[in-house]
C-alpha cells in the first residue's frame, strides 16, 4: 500500500506542476492528503458577526461549499426565472444579490437550452438545501447567503480580453448564457475535488463525491452544448470566449485548466485524464477575481464568503 | 462477495444511500451514528483498485474498439492488459464477426469517442501504475453477445450493435457511464489512504463528465423525437432493477422531461434529466456487489453478460 501511496502522490505531484500549479500548491495539496483531519490552516481570525460556531472541521469545508452553492443556485435562478432564492432558502439575515437592470429569465426562444437550465438550477437549489441539513446534522450552523454580485461577469468579461467595455451580461440570451455557466461549472468540479482531502467524516465524504459528480455532469453539458452549437452554425466565437475564461481562471486559480475543444469535452489533467483539484485559496482566488494574499472579499462576493474558510492565504 | 462480513459492509452502504435518498432529516441522523470506520476491515484500498481496473478495462476495450477499431494492447502505444503475468494471462475480448469500428456521420460524436476512448485508456494506465505488481490482468470481455441479451432485458430488441452507427454508439456508452460514477462513488467509503482517495475522486469526476458529455449528445441528437430518449429510460430501469433486485430504491433515471419548482415558484418549469442524481442531486452509489450484479446481468455467480468469467480480483 505504501507503493500506491507514493506512485500517487508522485502523480498528483507531476500533475499540478504540469498544470501550472506550482509546488506552493502542490505541497498543499499533498498536506491535504494526509491523514490528519485538522482544519484547513486558511482560517482566518473571525471579524464578522455572521461566522457561526464550528463545532467540527468538516462543517467549515461544507459551509465554504455551501457559499459556492448559493453563487451557482443565483445565477441559474434568476437565468431561469427572473427570480433568485426564495428567502426561506437564502437562510436569515441573508445578504442581497446585486443584479443586471432590468433583470429577467434569460430568452430562450426555441434555443431548447432552458430545460438545461432548469435541471441545473434545481439541483443547486437542491445542493443549497441539502447542505445546510447536513451541516445542521453534524452540529453545526450553515451559514445565510452572503452578498453576491452577479454583475461581476462584465468586469470579468473584460480581465479575460471578452469585451473591451463592462458590457458582457450573461442573462442576454442562451449563448451568454452558456458563457455565464462555463465561469462557474468547472471550478465547482476542481473546488469539490480539493475539499475532499479535507474532510474526516466518510458519510460526508460519500455526499460531497456524490455533489461533486453532479457537477462534473454539468459542467460536460454546457461543454457539450457549446460545442455542438458552435459547430451547429459554423461559428467558434462562443467556444473562443469560453476559453478566454478558461485561461483568466488558468490565471487567477492556479492552471488546472483544459482548453475547450470537441476533442476536449472534459477537463483533466493530460497524463492519467483524473480531474482537477483546486485548494480553498485558488477558488477563492477565481470567484473573488483576484490574486494574492490577504483578500478577503471581492468579484461575485463583495463582502467575501460567510464562515471561517474566507480569506486567502496565499 | 459471500462472506458474512461483506453482507455487513453492503449492508451498511447500501443503508445509508437508501438514507440520504430520503432526505437530508435522514442524513442528519445517520451522521450522528456513522459507521464509517467499520468498513476498512474487509476490503483493502488494492481490492478497490483492482475492481476499478476491471471496470476501466471494460470502458478502454469499448470506446477505442469503436473509435480507433482495434482493443489497447493494438494500439499505436499499447496498453498491457497482463501487466503482471504472475497473476494471470489476458482474458479475450469477444467481438461481433466481421468486427469493424463506428462508421461515424457526425465528426463531433467521433470525436466524443476518440476522446473519451484515449481518457478510459489513461485510467487502465493509471490504475495499473498505482497497483504495480499487484495489478490484475483483463478478464474476458463480451462485446457481442453481451449487448444482445441486454437488449432483449430491457425490451430493446433480440439485437442491438453499439458500433452499427452514431446513436447506438452513443446508447452503448450510455450503458458504461453512469455506472462508473455510481461505482467510484460507491467504493469511495471503502478508501482508506487520503491521496487513493483523492485520485478516485478525481476519475469519479472524469466519469460523470463522459456520463454528462454522453447524456447531452443523446439529448441533442434525439431533438424532440424521443426515440433516444425512450432507450435510455429502458436501460436505466434494468440498471436499477439488476442493482436493486426488490425493486426499490430506484437508483437510475433516463433522459426525460420532468417539472420542477425551483425557487418555490407555483410555476412548474420543464427540466431535462441529463443528470443521473437522487432526490437531493446527489450522485448516486452503489455497492462493488451491485456494480458486478450489473455488468454481469445479474448472474447468480457473477459470471455473465460483459464479464463472461467473472471480475479478477479479489472482488468479484
Amino acid at each position: 500500500m505504501e507503493k500506491i501511496n507514493e506512485f500517487i502522490k508522485k502523480a498528483v505531484s507531476r500533475r499540478s506542476f504540469m498544470a501550472g500549479a506550482g509546488t506552493a500548491a502542490a505541497a498543499a495539496f499533498l498536506a491535504g492528503c494526509n491523514d490528519a483531519t485538522a482544519p484547513p490552516s486558511s482560517a482566518p481570525p473571525s471579524g464578522g458577526t455572521t461566522t457561526p460556531p464550528a463545532s467540527k472541521p468538516d462543517n467549515d469545508v461544507l459551509n465554504f461549499a455551501l457559499n459556492l452553492e448559493y453563487l451557482e443556485a443565483e445565477f441559474y435562478l434568476y437565468a431561469a426565472t427572473g427570480k433568485g432564492l426564495s428567502s426561506a432558502d437564502a437562510g436569515s439575515g441573508a445578504g442581497t444579490t446585486k443584479v443586471p437592470a432590468g433583470i429577467a429569465a434569460v430568452p430562450w426562444a426555441s434555443s431548447g437550452l432552458a430545460q438545461y437550465a432548469n435541471e441545473i438550477a434545481q439541483d443547486e437549489v437542491n445542493h443549497v438545501r441539502f447542505l445546510q441539513k447536513a451541516i445542521t446534522g453534524n452540529g453545526g450552523m450553515p451559514v445565510s447567503r452572503p452578498d453576491i454580485d452577479l454583475t461581476f461577469f462584465a468586469p470579468l468579461a473584460v480581465a479575460a480580453g471578452i469585451t473591451t467595455t463592462p458590457t458582457f451580461n450573461p442573462f442576454a440570451g442562451p449563448s451568454p448564457f452558456l458563457i455565464g455557466a462555463f465561469v462557474f461549472e468547472d471550478v465547482g468540479v476542481t473546488a469539490y475535488h480539493g475539499a475532499a482531502g479535507l474532510l474526516a467524516e466518510k458519510t460526508i465524504l460519500g455526499a460531497a463525491a456524490g455533489i461533486l459528480g453532479v457537477e462534473a455532469y454539468h459542467a460536460a453539458a454546457i461543454r457539450t452544448l457549446l460545442v455542438g452549437m458552435a459547430a451547429a452554425t459554423s461559428d467558434q466565437t462562443y467556444v473562443d470566449i469560453a476559453n478566454k475564461v478558461s485561461a483568466l481562471r488558468a490565471t487567477l486559480g492556479g492552471g488546472n485548466e483544459t482548453t475547450l475543444t470537441s476533442k476536449s469535452i472534459v477537463a483533466a489533467d493530460t497524463t492519467n485524464a483524473i480531474a482537477f483539484a483546486r485548494m480553498t485559496d485558488q477558488v477563492l482566488h477565481i470567484v473573488y477575481g483576484a490574486t494574492g494574499a490577504g483578500l478577503s472579499k471581492g468579484g461575485f462576493f463583495p463582502s467575501g464568503l460567510n464562515g471561517t474558510i474566507k480569506a486567502t492565504a496565499s | 462477495m459471500a462472506n458474512q462480513e461483506t453482507k455487513q459492509l453492503d449492508q451498511i452502504i447500501s443503508s445509508r444511500r437508501a438514507m440520504m435518498t430520503m432526505g437530508g432529516a435522514a442524513l442528519a441522523g445517520l451522521i450522528l451514528t456513522s459507521t464509517g470506520k467499520a468498513q476498512s476491515a474487509t476490503l483493502t484500498d488494492k481490492d478497490v483498485l483492482n475492481f476499478a481496473l476491471n471496470l476501466e478495462y471494460l470502458e478502454a476495450q469499448f470506446y477505442n474498439l469503436a473509435a480507433f477499431g482495434v482493443t489497447i494492447d493494438k494500439l499505436p502505444t499499447p496498453i498491457p492488459v497482463a501487466p503482471n503475468a504472475s497473476l494471470g494471462a489476458a482474458g479475450t475480448v469477444t467481438l461481433k464477426p466481421s468486427f469493424a469500428k463506428v462508421p461515424f456521420s457526425n465528426p463531433l460524436i467521433a470525436d466524443y469517442a476518440m476522446e473519451t476512448a484515449i481518457e478510459e485508456g489513461k485510467h487502465v494506465t493509471f490504475l495499473q501504475g498505482a497497483l504495480g505488481s499487484n495489478a490484475v490482468s483483463m478478464p474476458d470481455i463480451d462485446l457481442y453477445t453481451s449487448f444482445n441479451t441486454l437488449a432483449m432485458a430491457a425490451g430493446i430488441g433480440l439485437a442491438f450493435d453499439p458500433f452499427a452507427n452514431d446513436a447506438n454508439f452513443l446508447i452503448g456508452a450510455y450503458i458504461f457511464e453512469d455506472v462508473g460514477v455510481t461505482a467510484y462513488h460507491g467504493a469511495a467509503g471503502a478508501i482508506t489512504s487520503k491521496s487513493i482517495l483523492g485520485a478516485a475522486a478525481g476519475i469519479l469526476a472524469v466519469e460523470a463528465y463522459h456520463a454528462g458529455l454522453i447524456r447531452t449528445a443523446i439529448n441533442q441528437l434525439d431533438a424532440g423525437s424521443g426515440a433516444l430518449a425512450s432507450l435510455t429510460q429502458k436501460i436505466s430501469a434494468t440498471r436499477s432493477k439488476l442493482a436493486n433486485p426488490s425493486g426499490t430504491p430506484v437508483d437510475d433515471i433516463g433522459l426525460t422531461t420532468v417539472n420542477v419548482s425551483l425557487n418555490a415558484s407555483a410555476t412548474n418549469y420543464p427540466a431535462t434529466t441529463f443528470v443521473d442524481a437522487d432526490a437531493n442531486s446527489v450522485a448516486f452509489a452503489r455497492t462493488p456487489a451491485q456494480v458486478i450484479q450489473i455488468v454481469t446481468g445479474g448472474s447468480a455467480t457473477n459470471k455473465g453478460v460483459f464479464f463472461p468469467g467473472g471480475l479478477n480480483g479479489t472482488i468479484k
